[in-house]
């Protein structure tokens, strides 16, 4: 039992932390990024590259994976989303086509074969009868403290109330003298610098595999259709819905099953409660 | 239905010409073309239900999927012969297709479309949970009768039920119906405005798409005589059908005959230099460019090509 609750928290942080970025952009832009999952995987490669490759300092491989996610961020917004001036679907399938061609590009320089991520942090600590490694315990406290911060950073500063405004009624903003395309630039700017970090602690905890981009999305893809606000709180509780969610799955019932749980909570919100467990303005 | 004589003609030769194909294509290129016949049955199928209705649907190999391993599971676990499995497992995927309808019913846009994602990886994750004795787990089923026995049959048999759902498919788009469906595309409010149902043209399409999506499932499965989860849920091959319709033009019937053609010939071509998955690098570029260039695809870019050339004529 407690070994279910300590084991359920520590994956839940990291689902957050997966989660946030695209529903960042989903909050503001009002536009779903299909390419979200790539950028945790060219995230985890780039960190993977530097730090296991090059054998440079962990930080260094951290650090270049969040500033190229950034760059990543921007630069679709700018070539992709703008161009496409708020056309939701033309946006979803460019952005879908856009993660298949990052997909060949990492099967392209890093090859088909799937790479094991050495720990970050090194090491395992036994919690009342339940061995947790050091590394989801950084991955959770990452999660936790990138989590606050963004919070404190959307309620207090001018660019996240800004931020705030556009997400609540873009002209509204515009009106008031923010400018909506600035503040989705820098949001797309945060959103691919967290993918970027989310991906590296997410390949440590799985591995890195060119089709490794799936499986986060449909957890960014289910919090925020149950979620549905698109608020950090309520990304935070449905991803611990999620992530207790699988972890029970894999204890009680059946290992294989594990992903099958969540697949059946976003198909039944969807059809049973459209708005998300939580209320959603539009729809 | 406004039939004209130019038409007939072209229809005409474009079934002949595809007729003809085999006196002076090696077996090399027919077993290319015989894949691009396949993949253009499932960007028409994906056509009817997203092209028109405007309900992008991210999971159509879910309902190819139903159909291909219902007639798999039918003829291999049961001995049922093919006569018999492949009328079954066409309607097996309409009930799939209901299933699809269903959140249809309730949202739309972009929610719809992760549904339908959502509904394609649960699949893939049920095939190999679920009875593996049944599906084959994640090896999947091998051995499975064939229809047909080498490349020109093959050809034969997969153009035949392309260009008869081609026909059927065009000649339905002519009635009002397919007007209507193209119509919820545009405004669904106005279709209910007009006096219409909805609903009832919602039921239609998906009906009609997964008919078509189960009939080209089953026929593939027989053609390659093997099947596994891998290779058919996944998210490349979804991409695959959606770029094929969208680059050739959505709602036309042409359009994904050719977008499917297009695509798998650049695939084809891409084999010698770059032999793995990492041809889909220059593939999803040359789609995503021209997608950004021109959403409503090559046909088109075609159309407007014809009509400078005619001049201001038209």
């Amino acid at each position: 039992m407690t070994q279910i609750l300590i084991q359920g928290l520590l994956l839940s942080g990291l689902y957050a932390l997966i989660a946030m970025g695209f529903t960042l952009i989903f909050s503001v832009g009002r536009v779903l990024n299909l390419a979200y999952g790539a950028y945790l995987m060219v995230g985890g490669y780039i960190y993977f590259y530097v730090a296991q490759t090059l054998g440079m300092p962990k930080i260094a491989g951290v650090l270049l994976a969040a500033v190229v996610g950034c760059a990543m961020g921007l630069l679709k917004y700018r070539l992709i989303v703008r161009p496409m001036k708020g056309d939701h679907v033309a946006i979803e399938i460019s952005t879908l086509i856009l993660a298949v061609v990052l997909q060949a590009g990492i099967v392209l320089v890093f090859g088909d074969s799937s790479k094991i991520l050495l720990p970050i942090v090194p090491g395992v600590i036994q919690v009342a009868g339940a061995s947790v490694t050091y590394n989801i315990l950084a991955a959770t406290l990452a999660s936790w403290a990138i989590l606050i911060g963004l919070y404190m950073f959307v309620r207090k500063t001018h660019v996240g109330r800004a931020m705030q405004a556009v997400s609540m009624d873009k002209k509204g903003a515009a009106i008031s003298g923010v400018d909506p395309d600035s503040v989705n630039m820098i949001t797309w700017g945060i959103s691919g610098t967290l993918g970027a970090i989310a991906g590296v602690f997410f390949a440590s905890y799985t591995q890195l595999s060119p089709s490794m981009w799936v499986a986060p999305l449909i957890i960014a893809v289910a919090v925020v259709i149950v979620g549905g606000i698109g608020s950090i709180v309520g990304t935070l509780i449905v991803a611990h819905i999620i992530g207790f969610m699988e972890i029970i799955s894999v204890a009680w019932i059946a290992p294989e099953l594990r992903g099958v749980f969540t697949m059946l909570l976003i198909i039944g919100v969807l059809i049973i409660r459209p708005q998300g467990l939580f209320g959603r303005e539009e729809l | 239905m406004g039939l004209r004589w130019y038409h007939f003609v072209l229809w005409a030769a474009f079934i002949g010409g595809m007729f003809m194909l085999p006196e002076f294509a090696s077996k090399g290129t027919l077993r290319t073309i015989i894949f691009a016949n396949f993949l253009a049955i499932f960007a028409i199928s994906w056509d009817v239900l997203s092209g028109r209705t405007g309900y992008i649907s991210f999971g159509h190999p879910f309902l190819i999927g139903i159909g291909a391993y219902t007639t798999a599971i039918l003829t291999k676990r049961f001995d049922v012969p093919v006569e018999y499995s492949i009328p079954i497992a066409v309607v097996v995927t309409m009930i799939g297709g209901l299933i699809v309808l269903l959140p249809a019913l309730r949202i739309k846009g972009s929610y719809f479309a992760l549904v339908t994602l959502a509904y394609m990886e649960l699949m893939y994750q049920l095939v190999q949970v679920i009875r593996p004795d049944l599906t084959g787990g994640t090896r999947g089923i091998s051995g499975l009768t064939t229809l047909t026995r080498g490349a020109v049959n093959g050809y034969y048999m997969s153009v035949s039920l392309m260009l008869i759902i081609a026909l059927a498919m065009w000649l339905l788009m002519r009635t009002r119906v397919g007007t209507a469906l193209s119509a919820i595309g545009m405004n669904e409010e106005s279709v209910r405005g007009s006096g219409l149902s909805p609903t009832r043209l919602k039921f239609f399409a998906f009906l009609t798409s997964a008919f078509i999506a189960g009939l080209g499932g089953a026929f593939y499965v027989h053609y390659l005589g093997s099947i596994a989860p891998r290779a058919l849920f996944e998210i490349n091959f979804a991409f695959t059908i959606i770029v094929a319709a969208l680059i050739g033009g959505a709602s036309t019937i042409i359009g994904p005959i050719v977008g499917a053609f297009f695509l798998t010939f650049l695939l084809e071509f891409l084999r010698p230099i770059l032999p793995g998955a990492e041809r889909y690098f220059v593939y999803g570029g040359v789609a995503l460019f021209l997608y950004m260039y021109q959403p409503k695809g090559l046909y088109e870019i075609f159309m407007r090509g014809w009509a400078k050339l005619r001049g201001t004529r038209t």
